[in-house]
């Protein structure tokens, strides 16, 4: 256990001074908003059902942020230490496995965390600012971080699976977009064609629809089949990883 | 401290170690020789715990390197080639870090790392960043690294490559300190460093080992001729001569001196030695002669020779060539 936090004071350390976590919280906090800018905008127009949490991560500003940060803050964690050889030191040193997927893991999520925290900031400011004529239901807000934080593990974990996969960033952040996209179109998916299906494929795929799962969550739902199925996929990913990692050393 | 048996590595169809024996003795400096990609990195890796070898057995400190690869992993301390370090920590930060992984902690960690920094000549540098190092630099922080935690065992993968000259000399009389606490065992092409550093000589190629021997018997073995530098006045054919001498191969005209003087290089078949006879001649003959110089084989000879004849399969593992 200690090796891990060791491992991980060391990761955070790499996130906070390279420019990259700098870079992801001012593209977070610009698109966050755009987004809360659209929520109001939806509330000044017309009367909703709707809080001002729920347009926030409705708005199409938000899901932009979101595809965008799992590369940037996956892309090196693996990748990085391949090409430069520093994988063979980390290795040859006392460590595990899963202590070096663990912590660059929990490092990620760590950051990612930190990401969410000034558009909390955007919601407190427009009770205050409007003298509490904007609701900000605390029940909405809790969902809808929640949902945030576990949603941000699983595709961190699909981010750390694709880096521990190849040497080269640019082909880790591609594939990270990629899976993280093909699992948010799901959802799309049925949205567009749902009419069409049988009420079974479209309540199957709807167990696995993002979009469905912020709807949910943001409307201060909380489903627990959605948190069972984002944090045990996130365990797959990370044993893909772990095996990936590990299987340097059982290769013949 | 090293025990190898039958160890084979291959990647993908391509073998890079065949099958090698060998074993190396607490205390020892062994030198790891061979041409660039003779399987001397490969067979450092497997003792290094950081990769699996094919089959055979490997025992580092008493530790199977598969079976017990953490316990190994405490026990050696190992520097990769080209010296991979983390470009956006500073020096001391790193080796903080890695003596922390390694389980120091606390005074002694800090004391420690204060320790190897100065061991290795980058106390000054401890406050840069290592991406601003330069290659000499690097290596000496890798090589402070496979230090801290005082390992019994010190695998280094080329530990000069890259330094300059005075750098050179500073690391080699670093490891023949280090002989009384570690036991080393190097790779290097730098034949001047083995003849200088090390106790014993593992010369591979081709993933087999060609000979293991101490530097001076290894150059003593090679079957490749001596040479004989004479400087001599005479009148009449000196070349004929002297090539008439019994064991005498080739006799080659050096550059003139200035007259009457010439110089000449002979080439003397091995286990001969016909000083005597060229003396014998001269006296014969009345010349005078101003210098006689022989020339042993250096490692260098036997390295290159033994290079040369890389594809060359070999039946007797122990012997040169």
């Amino acid at each position: 256990m200690r090796i891990f936090w060791i491992l991980l004071k060391k990761e955070l350390h790499a996130f906070f001074v390279s420019p990259v976590a700098y870079v992801v919280l001012a593209l977070v906090m610009v698109l966050n908003g755009f987004a809360f800018r659209a929520a109001l905008s939806i509330l000044e127009s017309a009367p909703s059902e709707g809080s001002i949490v729920s347009w926030t991560f409705h708005a199409m500003w938000f899901w932009l942020s979101y595809f965008f940060i799992f590369p940037l803050l996956t892309m090196r964690l693996f990748a990085e230490e391949k090409k430069l050889g520093t994988l063979e030191t980390l290795f040859t040193a006392p460590v595990r496995a899963w202590q070096v997927v663990g912590a660059k893991y929990l490092a990620s999520v760590i950051v990612y965390c930190v990401l969410w925290l000034p558009s909390l900031l955007n919601f407190k400011f427009a009770h205050w600012i409007s003298a509490g004529a904007v609701e900000v239901p605390s029940g909405a807000v809790q969902g809808a971080y929640l949902i945030l934080i576990v949603m941000g593990m699983f595709n961190l974990a699909v981010g750390c699976f694709a880096s521990s996969l190849t040497s080269n960033q640019i082909v880790a952040a591609i594939l990270s977009f990629t899976l993280s996209l093909l699992h948010f179109l799901v959802g799309i998916f049925i949205m567009v064609v749902g009419r069409r299906l049988s009420d079974t494929v479209v309540n199957v795929v709807g167990y696995f629809a993002a979009t469905e799962h912020i709807r949910i969550f943001t409307a201060g739902l909380i489903d627990s089949r959605p948190l069972i199925y984002y944090l045990s996929f996130s365990l797959l990913f990370l044993s893909f990883t772990h095996h990936v990692v590990e299987f340097r050393r059982w290769r013949p | 401290m090293i025990d190898v048996q039958n160890l084979t590595k291959q990647y993908a169809g391509r073998i890079a170690v065949n099958d090698i024996s060998f074993r190396v003795e607490p205390g020892e400096i062994v030198g790891f020789l061979g041409p660039n990609g003779a399987g001397k990195s490969t067979t450092m890796r497997i003792l290094s715990g950081y990769m699996p070898a094919t089959s055979g057995s490997a025992r580092v400190a008493g530790f199977d390197v598969f079976q017990q690869s953490l316990d190994v992993r405490r026990s050696v301390g190992y520097m990769p080639e080209m010296a991979p370090l983390y470009t956006e920590m500073r020096v001391k930060e790193y080796l903080r870090f890695r003596a922390e992984l390694k389980g120091l902690s606390g005074y002694a960690m800090r004391k420690r790392v204060g320790e190897v920094m100065e061991l290795t000549g980058v106390n000054e540098m401890r406050r840069r960043l290592i991406g601003n190092l330069s290659k000499g630099y690097r290596q000496r922080v890798a090589l402070a690294d496979a230090l801290v935690h005082q390992p019994k065992l010190l695998i280094l993968d080329e530990p000069t490559n890259g330094l300059d000259p005075v750098q050179i000399r500073h690391v080699r009389d670093l490891l023949r300190n280090l002989k009384s606490k570690h036991t080393v065992l190097l790779s290097t092409h730098i034949l001047h460093e083995v003849e200088q550093t090390c106790d014993r000589v593992i010369m591979i190629n081709n993933g087999r080992i060609r000979a293991n021997d101490t530097p001076q018997h290894l150059a003593a073995q090679m079957r490749s001729t001596t040479l004989l530098h004479i400087e001599v006045d005479g009148k009449g054919d000196l070349m004929t001569d002297l090539s008439a001498l019994p064991g005498v191969r080739k006799v080659a005209d050096e550059e003139q001196l200035v007259t009457p003087w010439r110089r000449f290089t002979l080439r003397v078949e091995p286990g001969n030695d016909v000083r005597d006879a060229v003396l014998e001649l001269a006296m014969k003959q009345n010349w005078r002669i101003r210098e006689m110089h022989r020339q042993l084989p250096t490692l260098e000879d036997v390295f290159v020779e033994f290079a040369m004849n890389a594809g060359a399969p070999s039946d007797s593992p122990t012997h040169v060539l």
